[in-house]
């Protein structure tokens, strides 16, 4: 069995899902791919938790029962201090999972993060948009000269593999890419839609239920919709920069509109959007037609579609969730896992 | 086997950890390892209703009642923990004026879950190794909130997922009560004592064979205490029985907690206090454990009633003791009901003399021996 050993940077909502899964699945995996998931670092913005033979199960899932930033609580392998250089020297990784929240201004931590991986010839998958966003030409260069995977899967459609499937079409040109790619505006959507409330509340509501956050202007003025086809436009090869996104602001959707749409067979929807030949995008409020099949994509759903110059493809799954990015993240880390020959050190 | 802790018996940090005490006694030392699903400590569901109606007040209460339990314990782990939750749910309760069904179950879910919390946290304490289930990724409902149904094959892959890696290890899973999630991926409830409903369904899709409900009360009695002080304990009955007995208001077990073991699998029940486990509900009972088990009253409408609970009772011969009791004792039947395909008898007397006619039936059934 080829042990792999595993750090993770960024313990939240999503850095516990993957702990728990890694925990619950551990067995399966190792019979099923002969590889043995260790993890073996752990590290929030307050602190970090080592084990160099690979915390248990249980010791995971105890992890997870940690309070928010308090990595440093978990005694007897905890740390007061983030350190990685120190942390790499003690726990010898072979994959770096970058979980840190996205930063579109900078791209850090995880954009020096990811560079430190790298730098220590670590292959790195990581759920935090920003520095594939904003660096992804250089990061792939990096890890392209170290012979290193960086992996994303988990930061479009998580809950699909959109990512890999749009690189698996190697003889068809993508012509265009639209969809909805926000869970918690697509949710907002849908509450005014079926409650008949307007945005605030409709906004208020989400982030009481905890899907969206305290502040979320990176949902509603479309910033997380736009990095997400920045990401896709890099996976074509095709790439825009983020500010070459026009966006329009969700909050400017009334409970008029959404009534006036309904009484006119519409559904309001806000659509992502790439033009790959015109090299065009934009996030904006769209009035569709109830029959589209855009209409019926509610809830937490997202939903893309590719139209190639073959054909039209269609995903729809869970855009986000803990759970569901987690076992993304895993799928990223068990794909370079099985091309880790033996012991690299 | 599953063990459901009842608020009644999680009401302050010393009941806590008395209850990890047992459970470390009764079944771990026995090398039982036991799935044990939690209720929130006593009261704290009503603060919550009243949270959710806009009663922002309440939200103090619940502070002060779970930050004491946090404190006591002695855990900064915890109390970070407890404080996390509790500024959410505060969070809430200042966000909110009155909340409509998924809000409300949103806040409920609360009570359970910091309860799980506590648990697990007094089960370290007593040096068992124990960690905490989600019911969110487990137990998975229908959308009708307040009273949702649980979604048996659903919640069997998700449940067998962790009990393949949890049943090698001797750690103690705790999970709350209560609680589910819908597809739709909203926060449910399962109905008021539905706690018990989570434990049957867990121990019957794991084709487990007791289930534990601990609480106050050593077992379901033959009345009411409260109105009969001479009330007994039931050693044995059938779900037909207890689920009979629960429809006519007898307290000790919700009667959505059948609806697993009777489709899916005939678990036990063991219902009682960490003093005594008194009655035992079983698929089906012997024969000789035949007969008048429980017997209720309830104003309805212009009578009331009396019901005789028991395999048999709604027999030709059994009613026609009751009658016989009915004429010696003096009272005037207005009506009496029975299916042959039912556990039960009905007597509808004067309305107002529910109460007194209990007591006659009561001494006549089950202190007399007379049945």
């Amino acid at each position: 069995m080829k042990t792999v050993k595993i750090v993770i940077i960024g313990f939240g909502n999503v850095g516990r899902a993957f702990a728990r899964v890694v925990a619950l699945k551990k067995k399966i995996i190792g019979s099923k791919y002969g590889i043995s998931l260790s993890i073996v670092g752990v590290a929030d913005s307050k602190g970090m938790a080592l084990r160099s033979d690979g915390f248990t199960e249980y010791e995971l899932l105890k992890l997870c029962e940690v309070p928010r930033s308090s990595v440093n609580l978990f005694s007897p392998y905890a740390y007061d201090y983030v350190d990685l250089r120190y942390m790499y020297d003690q726990v010898q990784p072979d994959i770096h999972v970058e979980l840190t929240p996205a930063n579109y201004l900078t791209g850090e931590p995880g954009l020096s993060n990811i560079v430190f991986a790298l730098s220590r010839k670590v292959h790195v998958v990581t759920a935090n948009k920003a520095p594939i966003v904003l660096k992804y030409r250089e990061l792939s260069g990096i890890a392209k000269k170290n012979s290193l995977q960086l992996r994303f899967r988990s930061t479009v459609m998580g809950g699909t593999p959109l990512i890999d499937t749009i690189m698996s079409l190697r003889s068809e040109e993508i012509e265009k890419i639209e969809g909805i790619l926000n869970a918690t505006t697509n949710l907002i959507l849908t509450e005014m839609h079926d409650k008949l409330i307007d945005f605030d509340e409709a906004l208020k509501r989400a982030q009481i239920m905890g899907l969206a956050e305290a502040d979320p202007s990176l949902d509603i003025d479309g910033v997380d919709a736009a990095a997400k086809i920045v990401i896709l436009s890099h996976v074509i090869d095709r790439s825009i920069a983020l500010n070459d996104i026009k966006r329009e602001s969700l909050s400017k959707v009334k409970l008029r509109d959404v009534v006036e749409a309904i009484k006119e067979g519409f559904t309001i929807k806000y659509i992502a959007l790439f033009d790959v030949s015109r090299k065009e995008a934009f996030v904006r409020i769209v009035r569709i037609p109830r029959t589209d099949v855009f209409a019926q994509i509610g809830g937490t759903l997202n939903a893309v579609r590719i139209k190639t110059d073959v054909s039209e493809l269609f995903f729809v799954g869970k855009g986000g969730g803990g759970t569901e990015t987690a076992h993304s993240v895993l799928d990223d880390v068990i794909a370079i896992a099985l091309g880790i020959e033996g012991d690299k050190r | 086997m599953v063990v459901k802790l009842g608020g009644s018996i999680l009401r302050s940090s010393k009941e806590y950890i008395h209850a990890a005490k047992n459970i470390k006694e009764l079944f771990i030392e026995r090398n039982l390892r036991p799935i044990v699903v939690v209720s929130a400590s006593k009261g704290i569901t009503d603060l919550l209703q009243n949270v959710a109606r806009g009663r922002k007040e309440a939200f103090k209460e619940i502070e002060d009642r779970y930050m004491g339990i946090a404190l006591e314990l002695g855990s900064v782990k915890l109390v970070k923990r407890i404080e996390e939750e509790l500024s959410r749910l505060k969070k809430i309760a200042e966000g909110i004026e009155v909340a409509d069904l998924a809000l409300t179950d949103f806040i409920l879910s609360y009570g359970e879950k910091i309860s799980k919390i506590i648990m697990v946290q007094a089960l370290e304490l007593n040096g068992i190794r124990s960690f905490e289930l989600n019911a969110t990724d487990i137990i998975v409902t229908n959308n009708t909130h307040g009273d949702a149904v649980i979604d048996y094959p659903t919640t069997a892959v998700a449940l067998e997922k962790v009990y393949n890696v949890i049943r090698d290890y001797n750690y103690v899973p705790v999970i709350e009560g209560f609680i589910g999630k819908s597809f739709e991926e909203e926060v449910t409830t399962i109905g008021r004592g539905g706690s018990d409903y989570t434990a049957t369904t867990i121990a019957a899709l794991l084709k487990i064979r007791n289930v534990y409900l601990v609480s106050d009360v050593d077992g379901i009695m033959t009345t009411d205490p409260d109105i009969v002080p001479t009330a007994k304990l039931i050693k044995h009955m059938s779900y037909a029985e207890a689920l009979e007995a629960s429809m006519y208001g007898a307290k000790g077990i919700n009667p959505k907690a059948f609806d697993p073991l009777m489709k899916i699998y005939g678990s036990s029940i063991l219902i009682g206090s960490w003093k005594k486990i008194g009655t035992t509900i079983s698929k089906e009972i012997p024969k000789e454990y035949a007969g008048p088990k429980v017997v209720m009253f309830k104003d309805a409408g212009d009578y009331a009633y009396i019901a005789v609970v028991g395999e048999g009772v709604s027999s030709a011969k059994f009613v026609r003791d009751i009658l016989d009791i009915a004429v010696r004792l003096g009272i005037d039947v207005k009506g009496i009901q029975a299916h042959v395909h039912r556990p039960s008898a009905i007597l509808f007397v004067d309305k107002g003399k529910g109460r007194e006619i209990l007591k006659m039936f009561h001494k006549a059934l089950f202190e007399e021996g007379s049945n």
